[in-house]
């Protein structure tokens, strides 16, 4: 009897694993080419888009520039200098000390003659303390105002923007973000073109900073980082704003527009109730719950996206923050996917129910898990003496060569369509790191989000009651105690 | 999660279960059954058998005693072990027609043990998967030959190929298959792609050097006159005929005459205009209006419309209803920019909704022409189409047409509220004192977006009544927070008394903060 079941168990992995391979292969070969035909459209119509008469019109929409900061007093008066020199022409810059422990509020102060204000401040969205809004006496900096908080983290700090911000869109980003000086007119287009649908947010592309040349707030000379785990990025940045996002965007089925800079409709925002502060994947998080309002309210709506680059960040290139990094973000995936489980496979949400969002539950959330189960699988068969070579083999050169494929795509993207890395060493450096990267990286990404599903099972983040709940609808966040102090 | 887990148990539990008792089923209880069993399975591993006689004078009477190698115990006579059963069946025939006095004794790994714990232990064998069952007594007796014949040939698989009958190796070699198919023709696709890009920017570069001299010489070298009276031969001086003919070198020269086009002025323009149709460049642009993609169409759009071609105007009206969204945004940019009279009809016919991106650029080229002539902006009013019906308010505020305020006054009798939060706007924006009517009117509306321009509104153009009106409003309604500042803001402006009275000594904290901040001068425009 055992034996019997053993063996049928060992069938049905065989051909579960089968399937699984033939599916990822038709994904992402369907991936590349929703996305090269997006650039190509995206290119085409860029050609006829005069971006000068944003930046003037009364008709564009104005937008709010929402930047939490924690403890970032080395750097704060540099980056708020260049986020109040971009070009645009409606636009305010909230940055919102989320209680630094070190002088990032005296240094605003200071450097932006910063007085505090009798500011009525309106919890709309619940957060913890706000201890003052300031705003600058001196008019060069009529645009910025600092809101001053008790700490609880990144969505909550943003949330207390959102409740201040008074124009129509939202900038969300990262404080330290380098943003070129057109990157607004440039996001707000989506907004300000669709027709019969509402655009809810818009995403951009996140270009990695480490060893390239800024200047102005924009980087001048692109140069691709020297450690392994920086390059490994460049691919991987390039994989998932150039080729996955731009697929996704294709069919409306984004669920993820990077915390690091996205838009979004203000008003939106605030009926859906903000950021959920209680997850580590908030950016994901409100663009499924946005998605999901529009979808109950039956709205016809679209996420956009922008592959230009905009935007660039410092990635970490230290193994031990990277695999928090990558802790984070897959307990971020869970999280958020396990809150919106009324979504799954529901035909009432679309796009979202039955594509996006069986692809995150398969590939990015289970990835990892699948990843070891095929390897204690391999294993099994070589114990018991069922090993094909020939099966184990082919499948191994078909998945290597699917990653070849994939990555050296993405590069080719960017080559077409930007061709920010020009230095020919550069090139040939990314095509070592694509050669390599299934055995040197690989590994150690799965093995971080496989620490992310044990972590997320050990109940890291500590709200394992809400996630068993998970939203009914949309709005009932609004209805949930977020912040207890 | 733990129900699906029982669950989960409980169906292993089940199959196993009836697994076990199908397994059980296959061993007889009946102990001339089970002898017959044993017989057919001729061994079974861990099972023996042995006989034992239990009188010494039947011992006597055995001709085969020594085979059997009989040992004495002190209840009986037992043989050697036998390992097959089909053996100790024949001996014990014998035995009972020699009348002996015996009995089979079944031995479990040398031990004695009883016909059920045999039972059992083969049981559990079976069941374990440590022992195949026979089910028919292997009969030698027939010629394995002539029982072949008996039945025609048929193969055990029935695919011609081995490779074909294993499922998983056939599917993976179809992946690869497809996979290899697809990936090297996507990677073809892409070289010819790269190939194609780089042979057109080499090209292009090649094209650019070869107009560059030959157009600065007609620009600035030739009197609009003397290019006027130049043949189309008097052309192949500058740029020679074999050039001319190449779609693509034509393509370079129109992109060159038109970026020159957008930077400079007067006389130039009419030259660069008079060299463009000269060349048939204006034919290769109409030409490209009757292609079927889109982006070609809109490329001509935007050349027409740069190059003042009136005669393609026929032909772009027709696109102004066009389904693509940037036909149609550059359909109507240059009918705006180049019709002799700009009545916006053929706007207010426009069924598409007007994105704000079409609205940015319409708006420009009106606020240019509205400068040459005057535009008829009222007929927008008349529109089926909300979204031109809200362009038109727009309009009429940023074009500062203080003399269509009378008719959006009557655009508020049947105005949605979209409409009547953008006559609010304008009718702030222009200082519309004499509708203040309307602006208190709407101070009494039960939408939040409505009440709060009006309170804005109010703020530049209110009365006393309008006083009166937000500060019985603030009393007996609970607007948003959003709202209520506006209107606490509007009461400061206009009565300072008043809001005093509305705002000092009251308990509720929030009229006490909303206070602080309007009375804050750094908070006057947040």
């Amino acid at each position: 009897m055992y034996n019997f079941l053993f063996y049928f168990l060992l069938e049905v992995f065989g051909w579960m694993f089968l399937i699984l391979s033939f599916c990822v292969i038709a994904i992402y070969i369907t991936l590349m080419i929703l996305s090269a035909l997006e650039m190509r459209d995206y290119i085409r119509k860029n050609r006829f888009a005069d971006y000068g008469d944003i930046i003037t019109s009364p008709i564009a929409p104005g937008v709010s520039i929402l930047a939490p900061a924690f403890n970032e007093g080395k750097s704060i008066v540099q980056n708020a200098q260049s986020l109040l020199s971009l070009h645009y022409g409606k636009f305010e810059v909230i940055i919102i000390n989320d209680g630094s422990k070190d002088d990032t509020l005296e240094k605003l102060i200071e450097s932006f003659e910063l007085k505090k204000t009798n500011y009525a401040y309106y919890p709309e969205i619940e957060t913890k303390p706000v201890r003052g809004i300031y705003r600058s006496t001196n008019m060069s900096y009529r645009r910025l105002m600092v809101i001053d908080k008790e700490n609880g983290g990144k969505a909550d700090a943003l949330n207390a923007g959102i409740n201040v911000a008074s124009l129509d869109v939202l900038a969300c980003i990262d404080v330290d973000c380098i943003l070129s000086s057109d990157s607004i007119s440039r996001m707000v287009r989506p907004f300000m073109e669709e027709t019969n649908r509402k655009v809810i947010a818009v995403g951009g592309v996140i270009g990695i900073a480490n060893n390239c040349d800024v200047q102005d707030g924009t980087v001048t000379h692109y140069r691709v980082p020297e450690s392994t785990l920086g390059k490994f990025q460049v691919i991987e940045y390039f994989r998932a704003f150039l080729m996955g996002r731009m697929a996704w965007s294709r069919i409306n089925g984004l669920m993820l527009i990077s915390g690091a800079f996205g838009f979004f409709k203000t008003d939106l925002v605030r009926k859906v109730g903000g950021y959920f502060p209680k997850t580590v994947g908030e950016d994901m998080e409100l663009v499924v719950r946005m998605r999901r309002y529009m979808d109950e309210e039956g709205i016809p709506y679209k996420l956009g996206f922008v592959p230009d680059p905009l935007c660039w960040t410092e990635v970490p290139e230290n193994e031990d923050v990277l695999s928090r990094q990558r802790n984070r973000w897959m307990r971020g995936t869970i999280e958020t996917l396990q809150l919106h489980r009324q979504v799954r496979l529901n035909r009432k949400y679309g796009v979202l129910g039955l594509a996006s969002y069986p692809f995150w539950s398969i590939f990015e959330k289970s990835g990892p898990v699948l990843e070891i189960t095929g390897l204690v699988y391999t294993m099994i068969l070589l114990i018991t003496g069922d090993f094909s070579a020939i099966y184990f083999f082919a499948l191994l050169a078909l998945m290597y060569l699917l990653s070849l494929l994939v990555s050296a795509f993405s590069v080719l993207y960017e080559q077409v369509a930007f061709n920010n890395y020009k230095d020919k060493k550069d090139l040939r450096k990314l095509i070592w790191m694509i050669i390599l990267e299934p055995f040197v990286v690989h590994p150690k990404i799965i093995w971080w989000g496989l620490k992310g599903h044990i972590d997320f099972i050990k109940g890291k983040g500590g709200w394992g009651g809400m996630i068993r709940t998970g939203f009914k609808k949309a709005e009932d966040k609004k209805n949930l105690q977020t912040t207890t102090t | 999660m733990i129900k699906k887990l029982l669950f989960l148990c409980l169906l292993f539990i089940g199959l196993g279960g009836f697994f076990a008792k199908a397994q059980d089923d296959l061993i007889p209880k009946d102990s001339v059954d089970f002898w017959k069993f044993l017989i057919i399975q001729k061994s079974v591993p861990g099972l023996g058998y042995s006989l034992k006689i239990n009188k010494e004078e039947d011992l006597n009477k055995l001709d085969s005693l020594n085979g059997l190698n009989y040992t004495k115990t002190d209840s009986g006579y037992f043989s050697r072990v036998f390992e097959d059963f089909g053996l100790v069946k024949s001996q014990s025939d014998q035995f009972e027609k020699d009348s002996i006095d015996y009995a089979a004794v079944f031995l479990v790994f040398s031990n004695p043990t009883s016909l059920e714990a045999t039972q059992e232990y083969v049981a559990n064998l079976i069941r374990n998967g440590d022992f195949q069952l026979v089910f028919e007594e292997r009969d030698f007796a027939e010629d394995l030959v002539a029982l072949a014949q008996k039945f025609p040939y048929s193969p055990l698989l029935k695919f011609k190929l081995l490779f074909i009958s294993d499922f998983k190796l056939f599917i993976v070699t179809l992946v690869i298959v497809f996979f290899f198919i697809v990936s090297i023709g996507m990677i073809l696709f892409m070289i010819i792609l790269k190939l194609r890009k780089t042979n057109r920017e080499n090209q292009l570069k090649e094209f650019e050097m070869l107009i560059v001299d030959p157009l600065t010489k007609l620009l600035f070298e030739k009197e609009l006159d003397e290019i006027n009276e130049m043949s189309k031969t008097d052309f192949y001086a500058y740029f020679p005929k074999e050039y001319l003919s190449n779609q693509m070198f034509k393509e370079v020269i129109i992109e060159r005459i038109i970026s020159l086009n957008k930077k400079m002025k007067g006389e130039f323009k009419g030259k660069l205009k008079l060299i463009y149709q000269k060349l048939d460049l204006d034919k290769v642009s109409l030409g490209m209006l009757e292609y079927a993609k889109w982006h070609k169409i809109t490329e001509a759009l935007v050349q027409i419309n740069e190059m003042d071609l009136m005669e393609a105007l026929p032909k772009v009206e027709k696109l102004v209803n066009s389904d693509n969204f940037h036909i149609r945004s550059h359909a109507v940019a240059t009918l705006l920019n180049l019709s002799q009279k700009v009545d916006l009809m053929f706007l207010k016919d426009q069924t598409y909704p007007l994105s704000d991106w079409q609205q940015m650029n319409y708006l420009r080229i009106i606020k240019f022409v509205n400068t040459i002539k005057p535009i008829q902006v009222e007929v927008l009013f008349e529109s089926e189409n909300p979204s031109i019906r809200i362009f038109g308010i727009k309009l009429i505020r940023i074009l500062g047409r203080v003399d269509m305020i009378g008719n959006l006054s009557k655009m508020t009798e049947t105005a949605t509220e979209e409409e009547l939060v953008e006559i609010l706007e304008t009718f702030d924006t222009l200082g519309a004192h004499m509708e203040i009517h309307v602006i208190n009117n709407c101070i009494l509306s039960e939408n939040d977006q409505v009440v709060f321009y009006a309170a804005k509104a109010g703020a530049t153009l209110g009365n006393a009544h309008t006083v009166d009106l937000i500060a019985n409003r603030l009393v007996e309604k609970s607007d948003s927070f959003r709202t209520r500042k506006q209107l606490l803001r509007t009461l400061h402006v206009l009565d300072a008394l008043r809001f005093d009275h509305i705002t000092l000594d009251k308990v509720d904290s929030t009229i006490q903060d909303l206070r602080a901040h309007i009375l804050d001068p750094m908070l006057s425009h947040v």
